[in-house]
Formats: C-alpha cells, sequence, structure tokens
C-alpha cells in the first residue's frame, strides 16, 4: 500500500468515485444486481458523509476503489453471459430511474460536502 | 484497461454472432430452447420475461463479489491445495486457511473447528451419524425435533434402523419447541440433541441459547443446522453453546456445492467420518478442498459480517411491506410460524378458501415455492406445517416468500399485486368462499354422501 493512502481524499475525488460507480451500475445487465450497485453506493456514501478522522476516510475511500474495480469486472462477465430474455421489470425501468437517483443524489452529496468542509 | 474491453463488448451485437464456424466453443454459446424475444416458453406457460426471485430460502444468487473472488481460482491459480512442493498447492493452501478464518470469524469460532464440507446435507449427515457412532457403546438416543430438515431426519431414521432410539420433540402452533419437554426427555444416554437454528419452511428461529444452557447443565452434545441462520442472525457458538453447527454455502450468496461443519474443540467433540480416504481436513471429511467454492464461501461469509445490520435493515422493511400491501386488500391470511421469533427474510402465507396448486400454478411470474423444495416433488402437504398442527386445506395453501439482499420495492409490490389478483381471481370462483360469504360456518356442513 502507498505511502499517499494515509491522506484523506478530496471532495472532487469522492464525488468522482461516486459517479463511476453509479456508471458501472448501470451497465450491468442484471436488473436485481443493478439496483443493488447503486443503493448500496448511495447508502454507503451517505453513512461515510460524517466521518471526520482522516486515516478512517481514506480506508473508506481506498475500500471503495477497490470495490468500483470489482464492479466493472463483474459488469464486464455478467454482459458476457447475459440471458437472451431479461427480467420482467425489463431494461427501460433502469434507464429512467437512474438519471434522477443520481442527479437527486450528487445534489444532495455537494450540499453534504458543503456542510463538511465549511 | 477494462474499462475499453466493457465499452467495447457493450457496444457489440449478440454475444451468439462472435462465433466461427469451427470453435469448439459452440455447444456452450447457443441459445436455449426456451428463451424466444419475447418471452419464455416453458412447460406450457409462457411468460414475459424472467420471473421475480423470492425464493431466497431455495438457494440465494451469487453475489458479484463473491464471483469475484472465485474466477481466478478457475483461470490461473487452479492448484490442489494438498499439494505440498509447488506454488500452486501453496498458493491454493494459503486460499482455503483464509476462507476458513472468514468463515470462522462470522461464527466466532476459532479456524481450527472448522471442517469444509460439501453442503450442509453432507454437515447434518456426519454430525448425527458419526457422533452416533462414534460413541454408540455408551449412548444410543437422540433428541431432534418434528420440523427438521429432511436429511436430518432420514439420518435419524437410519439410525433407527441401526437399533438407535429417536425421540422427535413436537412443536407448538408457533413452530417452537417446549424447553421443560426437551428437559424430560434428556436421559443419561442421550448421545445428541439436534435442533435447527432457524427453519427453512416458515422461518421460526427457536431459543438457541436456552436449548444450549439446557445441554451443557445435562452434558449433552447440541447439534444445531444454521444452514439458514448464517450471515441473517447473529451466531456465536460461545452463547450458543453448541458443540457441532452445519453451515452452508449457497445460502448466503455463494457458491452451491460448499458447506462448512463447526466442531468444537474444548470440550473435545469427537466423531466417525463417512468420507474416507487421504486423511484431508483432520481426518474428519476427506477428498481435495475445491479451493474455488470455499474462497466463494469465505467472501460470502466476509461480506455477510459486514452487511447484516444493513440487509437486516431493509429485508424487515420489506416484509412488512409484503405483509401489510397483502393483508390490506384481502382477508383470510394466515401467517404460519410465530410472528416475534421469526427471522425476516421469510414469509410462510396461507390463504383461506383457495387451493395450493392453482394459486401456485397462477403465479408463473414470481418465483416462490409452497413448502419447501426438497418437499415440493410430492403430492403431501409439508410435514412441517403438519407438525405446526395447520389444517390440511390451509397447509395445501401456504406459499413461501423468500426476501433477500438483492430484492426491490418494486418486485415486492409486482408481487403483492400478482398474489391480490390471483387469490381473489380464485375465491371468485369458490363456492366455497361464497358460503362462507353468507355466514356458513363450513367445519358444521354435514357433506352428503352420494
Amino acid at each position: 500500500m502507498a505511502a499517499s493512502g494515509v491522506s484523506a481524499p478530496t471532495r472532487t475525488e469522492v464525488l468522482h468515485l461516486y459517479r463511476s460507480l453509479l456508471r458501472v451500475a448501470r451497465q450491468f445487465c442484471d436488473y436485481n444486481i443493478r439496483e443493488y450497485t447503486k443503493r448500496r453506493t448511495v447508502d454507503a456514501i451517505r453513512d461515510n458523509k460524517n466521518l471526520t478522522d482522516p486515516s478512517q476516510l481514506a480506508a473508506a475511500f481506498s475500500d471503495g476503489k477497490a470495490q468500483l474495480e470489482v464492479a466493472k469486472r463483474q459488469a464486464l462477465v455478467y454482459s458476457l453471459y447475459a440471458p437472451k430474455v431479461v427480467n420482467i421489470f425489463g431494461v427501460t425501468n433502469a434507464s429512467h430511474s437512474s438519471l434522477g437517483a443520481i442527479w437527486i443524489s450528487v445534489v444532495e452529496l455537494v450540499s453534504g460536502f458543503m456542510r463538511f468542509y465549511g | 484497461m477494462a474499462s475499453l474491453l466493457l465499452r467495447q463488448s457493450l457496444t457489440k451485437t449478440k454475444p451468439t454472432a462472435i462465433i466461427r464456424r469451427f470453435s469448439t466453443a459452440a455447444a456452450l454459446a447457443s441459445p436455449t430452447e426456451y428463451e424466444e424475444p419475447t418471452g419464455i416458453t416453458m412447460k406450457g406457460v409462457k411468460i414475459p420475461g424472467r420471473p421475480l426471485y423470492l425464493d431466497m430460502q431455495a438457494t440465494t444468487p451469487v453475489d458479484p463479489r463473491v464471483l469475484d473472488s472465485m474466477l481466478p481460482f478457475y483461470l490461473s491459480r487452479y492448484g490442489n491445495p494438498h499439494s505440498r512442493t509447488h506454488l500452486y498447492g501453496w498458493e491454493s493452501e494459503t486460499a482455503v486457511e483464509t476462507a476458513r478464518a472468514q468463515v470462522a470469524a462470522l461464527i466466532g469460532a476459532s479456524p481450527k473447528e472448522i471442517v469444509f464440507t460439501s453442503g450442509a446435507t453432507e454437515s447434518n449427515n456426519i454430525s448425527v451419524k458419526g457422533v452416533m457412532h462414534f460413541y454408540k457403546e455408551k449412548k444410543r438416543h437422540v433428541i431432534t425435533t418434528q420440523t427438521e430438515h429432511k436429511c436430518v431426519l432420514d439420518s435419524c431414521r437410519h439410525l433407527q434402523q441401526e437399533g438407535f432410539e429417536v425421540t422427535y420433540l413436537p412443536v407448538g402452533s408457533d413452530g417452537l419447541v417446549d424447553l421443560d419437554r426437551l428437559r424430560k426427555e434428556i436421559r443419561p444416554d442421550t448421545g445428541l440433541v439436534s435442533i435447527m437454528a432457524v427453519n427453512n419452511e416458515i422461518g421460526v428461529v427457536q431459543p438457541v441459547e436456552e436449548i444450549g444452557k439446557i445441554c451443557k447443565e445435562f452434558n449433552v452434545p447440541f447439534h444445531t443446522d444454521a444452514a439458514q441462520a448464517l450471515g441473517k442472525i447473529k451466531v456465536d457458538v460461545e452463547k450458543w453453546n453448541v458443540s457441532l453447527m452445519s453451515l452452508s454455502g449457497h445460502k448466503i450468496y455463494g457458491p452451491k456445492g460448499i458447506g462448512a461443519l463447526y466442531m468444537r474443540r474444548r470440550p473435545r467433540i469427537r466423531v466417525e467420518p463417512q468420507m474416507n480416504g487421504g486423511g484431508q481436513e483432520r481426518g474428519i471429511r476427506s477428498g481435495t478442498v475445491p479451493t474455488p467454492l470455499v474462497v466463494g464461501m469465505g467472501t460470502a461469509c466476509e461480506l455477510a459480517m459486514k452487511e447484516m445490520e444493513y440487509d437486516e435493515k431493509r429485508i424487515k422493511g420489506l416484509q412488512e411491506r409484503l405483509l401489510n400491501g397483502i393483508r390490506e386488500k384481502i382477508d383470510g391470511v394466515v401467517v404460519n410460524g410465530s410472528m416475534d421469533r421469526r427471522y425476516v427474510g421469510n414469509l410462510n402465507l396461507s390463504f383461506a378458501y383457495v387451493e395450493g396448486e392453482s394459486l401456485l400454478m397462477g403465479l408463473k411470474e414470481v418465483a416462490v415455492s409452497s413448502g419447501s423444495a426438497c418437499t415440493s416433488a410430492s403430492l403431501e402437504p409439508s410435514y412441517v406445517l403438519r407438525a405446526l398442527g395447520v389444517d390440511e386445506d390451509m397447509a395445501h395453501t401456504s406459499i413461501r416468500f423468500g426476501i433477500g439482499r438483492f430484492t426491490t420495492e418494486e418486485e415486492i409490490d409486482k408481487a403483492v399485486e400478482l398474489t391480490v389478483k390471483q387469490v381473489e381471481k380464485l375465491r371468485e370462483m369458490s363456492p366455497l368462499y361464497e358460503m362462507v360469504k353468507e355466514g356458513i360456518d363450513i367445519k358444521q356442513i354435514q357433506w352428503a354422501q352420494h
């Protein structure tokens, strides 16, 4: 592990991680995994919003980055073996709700960070 | 690099387009016969897409993080963990030991007490038959309940044929075992008490701590089948005072074909092995340990430890949503098993005045089960519901909804809508229901013989 991992991540870095995770979530072809990834990302970022200790923040951030790598690989694997017929809810539900979710959560997150960073 | 590949593959056409003429991979990639672009036709039923999965007690989908940890061991790190002479063996062995520690951490045990098996069924067999065969000189009695899993009941029946005595404790109408009755049944020659922690059909959580205390008092080994409990409720082998515990991989978002057996070291419990061979897994279970599956189970246990609280809170909300949604629209809905001592992800409902088979046939867009997967082949109503004292007709109409980590609110709402629609349709057609609405008590009717 690099020594630079000890310093806390900046606001832009966290936002970048958050947007990447949501972007990867959208690429899962399986409905349940897609919804879970979106929901879990939003909840995890929200829970970690109020952390103040820099080493805890750094640990949470590097954990998030590792999860992002896992998610990217798995989105690829799932797409290689995608079943021809999708879940009953289909694909259309996902694209609409995810855009809305991203917008609302980004706004929420930015306002949270404004409060934290002063 | 991964993102480039991802973008390329996702913008391509269907994967079947890249099959070349002389490729040997053709057999794997050809589309299955029952899937068409407009839907699925199987066994005479046509549905527009894959059903919603609400059968988490039968099995759970593999979590992508678990799959990610398993794949390297299928691709490049394929060594046998028992090979001592080269890197492939050493790295496999390290992975197996890491997974062992992860499983042990989830149940509060030491890694030396975990033995990997092929599943909870095998672990149950080793516990019940292995313990009794080892202590067969002095101990001839086994105590279990009527609502155990089939593998435990079948092992007990096998022991009975060999000459042991087995007591099947009855359960109350809420599914819980009577502790005073248990205390009375324990004899000086009782070799094992086997009571499952969370029932797979009705979701009831037995009072394992109290049972453990009773067993400690009488110094009887306590075995519990924790396949449904692992990762869902807090499992602590010290607090529960268990000597043996069966664990299953595919109920906690791990792969199928792997399980574990916890065997206490202080005081040591000894078993006679059911699989003889090269002495792997401390001689208890010989055979090559399947590294990818073991690594998958370890990752699943680690994830379960991290996510248990989050999952439980969410699943509780979903269960209430499901139950309230159904109860709002229709009456005559009975929950089988105690509502307080229950695992939140399991909801077993009986609908009055509705026939079970026809209800299930109409619910093809939701994957649920009636009774448990192991008994659904026969036409008998489930033995667990019969042990609860549920009437035959109510036992036939029971449906088990299983809610898990990946279930969404949309799926619950859709399941509620479909169930209510189907139940109302069936009740509309039912003459029995008409009589009930008029106020006639069905049980008092004298059916005329023709």
